[in-house]
């Protein structure tokens, strides 16, 4: 317990305990009661472990992959790609995962958005000249080479979504205030205090991973059962993409070799929650199971600067353990702010501004919980 | 019934910051519910009166803020909303007020804050508090079933216009508003929901709002409001100033906010608004309390940050 004594029975609550909403209370419980055949030991699984975790295709959830190469340099960044109209809904993964780590969720969003999810370099299949300057200039540079590469100098409107390491990525990227066609920035669960307040474990928790493992199957079951990834459909797609193979050791091991990188770390979170607050666009900060806000985003959101969105039920990788509400919240925000495929569409707000049916101007909005 | 005489000792402990029984606050909400009930969307309040903001659970500020301002029922009070949620007191704190509304109807009104909702204070502690201190959510359920019934805004003397959030696109007059149905869950959109979401903005006319619900509004729209009212401000709170009040859109409207180092880190100051007898008008700003303690505000860190 870590509460004073002065304040008895005051314990802040386990961060990761689920909270369960009263009309959740009954179907929660109803597992738990006794029953007749509770001594009757949990029948195996029908599946074999090895099918359970079986990998699964990126050709399942996107659309194609390609090639960016980089003029100029021999730099190539692997994208996926999903979709056909509406907004480029532009993902960054993770450190250490990769842009699959977005694969559930494009194949929602590529119903109203063009899902563009890249792997950074050192991750996934992205190759470049040096794989471990995990800077976040370097990786801004990158994201944005990629974008004008893609898209030449008129690129369609962008929503940037970052998660963690990602997150921060997208931030700088929007805070360089580069891109023209910038139409909002969605960072998922990462926040400068407590980003920063962990990275004293970092190495720690790095080294405590599994390192090695004998097939994909066994990478994949690891990180569910490990508690990482709690959608084992996600962990299938996007987990084989953070492996690779080492021949001297005939095992798989971990593809972006973090440990390497720590003098980056501090970069990509120092002035995170201001340069956030910076970003000239409509912002959504989705965060999983708890408020971590720091004092500046804490400010920033009581004065109605950016949405926030807590998720509950899920582990850090929000996207890819709750992949529909995830989709769904990118959508709605897509919706709200009225991001078309060139931007914010300036009519609606016309007709706002003229009083006109305001019902018949309102589209699904989020629910109430979402909000805030 | 509980008589005068087991109010004032409920209110003498709840000052003391010890929370009544499960049974004591269904009773004070079945009270408190059979009084707002009969309020009114505007509700018309009298001079003097002084104006205060957010709260959200800050117990012991609310304390300050009665030290400053003077106690119930010797200073009439009008609060604007958000007494749960974020704070480490929420039970007490929106215990004690409503409790004073009981005893003092005429001289306390308490008006409701995108926070009095079953939805926000799932996510933001109130629910959890209740749950943590009597062990079951019979309380949260009493107190959020009482919020559906209380009011939207307060007119004093037909002049200040008082609400949590602020306007809508949708409610031109203050009729508009008396003609809402008040006595539900607070709306994903529509009127209801701009009046305790939306915020004043530098930019003229209606924005999106950044929160994700309600609107900005811009000095053309308060300036017209105003008027079209025969209103000389708009009072509001829901916003973060560092002072503790801040006017804006050339004193259309003026921000209250009444938690001093909201959430025990932003460092601001929080204010209350005093509109005297001749309805003159003077901000008191004040400091966290003294004597309070932080319980605890380490959160664990998370074992990630990739």
């Amino acid at each position: 317990m870590d509460s004073t004594s002065a304040t008895p029975n005051l314990d802040s609550l386990p961060e990761e305990t689920p909270v369960e909403s009263p009309s959740d209370e009954v179907s929660d419980h109803v597992n738990e009661l006794p029953s007749a055949f509770a001594s009757v030991p949990p029948r195996p699984s029908i599946q074999a472990p090895s099918q359970k975790y079986a990998p699964l295709d990126w050709s399942d959830y996107f659309d194609r992959e390609d090639d960016v190469h980089i003029p100029g340099s021999n730099d190539v960044f692997h994208v996926y790609q999903a979709g056909t109209e509406g907004p480029v809904v532009f993902c960054l993964h993770g450190g250490g995962y990769s842009g699959l780590s977005f694969a559930l969720s494009a194949s929602i969003l590529k119903e109203k958005a063009r899902v563009v999810a890249m792997d950074f370099r050192g991750h996934g299949k992205s190759a470049t000249e040096n794989e471990l300057d995990l800077s976040v200039e370097t990786l801004c540079n990158d994201v944005v080479a990629v974008l004008k590469t893609m898209y030449g100098d008129s690129p369609p409107a962008i929503v940037l979504v970052g998660h963690s390491m990602g997150g921060s990525v997208a931030v700088h990227v929007a805070a360089r205030k580069v891109l023209p066609s910038l139409a909002g920035l969605i960072v998922v669960d990462v926040v400068e205090g407590t980003a920063m307040a962990s990275l004293v474990h970092m190495q720690k928790i790095l080294a405590n991973r599994m390192q090695h493992f004998p097939t994909v199957e066994k990478a994949i079951e690891w990180s569910v059962r490990g508690g990482s990834l709690r959608n084992i459909d996600s962990a299938r797609v996007s987990i084989p993409s953070t492996l690779a193979y080492d021949d001297s050791k005939k095992c798989y091991t971990h593809r972006a070799k973090l440990e390497e990188t720590e003098q980056y770390w501090r970069g990509w979170y120092e002035g995170l929650s201001e340069k956030f607050l910076s970003c000239p666009v409509p912002k959504l900060l989705l965060l999983a199971g708890t408020d971590r806000l720091d004092r500046t985003l804490t400010i920033g959101q009581m004065q109605g600067k950016f949405q926030m969105v807590v998720v509950r039920h899920t582990g850090h990788a929000i996207q890819e353990d709750v992949p529909d509400e995830f989709a769904s919240l990118i959508l709605n925000f897509i919706s709200r702010n009225r991001i078309g495929p060139r931007g914010i569409e300036v009519s609606v707000l016309k007709l706002l501004c003229t009083h006109f049916d305001y019902y018949a101007v309102m589209v699904a909005l989020l629910s109430l919980e979402n909000l805030v | 019934m509980p008589s005068h005489a087991d109010l004032d000792r409920q209110i003498e402990q709840l000052m003391e910051c010890k929370p009544l029984t499960e049974a004591e606050v269904k009773t004070l909400c079945d009270q408190a519910r059979a009084i707002l009930v009969e309020e009114w969307n505007v509700q018309p309040v009298k001079c003097p009166v002084t104006v205060c903001g957010d709260i959200h659970g800050q117990f012991y500020d609310l304390i300050e803020l009665f030290r400053i301002g003077g106690n119930a029922p010797d200073t009439n009070y009008l609060f604007m909303g958000d007494y749960v949620d974020r704070g480490y007191y929420s039970v007490e704190t929106v215990t004690l007020l409503v409790a004073l509304k009981v005893r003092y109807r005429d001289r306390i009104t308490i008006l409701r804050g995108n926070h009095e909702s079953r939805q926000i204070t799932q996510v933001y502690g109130f629910y959890d508090e209740c749950l943590r201190k009597y062990g079951n959510a019979n309380v949260w359920k009493y107190f959020t079933d009482l919020f559906d019934y209380l009011p939207l805004t307060a007119l004093i003397e037909s002049q200040v216009f008082c609400l949590h959030g602020g306007l809508s696109p949708s409610l031109d007059t203050l009729d508009n508003i008396r003609a809402l149905d008040r006595i539900q869950e607070v709306p994903h959109e529509g009127p209801m929901c701009d009046l305790l979401w939306s915020d004043p903005d530098d930019r003229c006319g209606w924005g999106i709002s950044p929160r994700g619900a309600g609107y900005t509004f811009g000095q053309d729209i308060a300036a017209q409001f105003n008027h079209t009212n025969g209103l000389t401000l708009i009072s509001r709170a829901h916003q973060l100033v560092m002072e503790g009040y801040n006017w804006c859109q050339e004193k259309n409207v003026v921000t209250v906010f009444s938690a001093p180092n909201y959430c025990y880190r932003c460092g601001n100051m929080a204010a209350i608004l005093e509109i005297g007898e001749n309805m003159e008008q003077n901000f008191l700003q004040f400091d966290p309390a003294p004597r309070q303690i932080e319980p605890d505000t380490t959160r664990k860190t998370p074992d990630y940050f990739l």
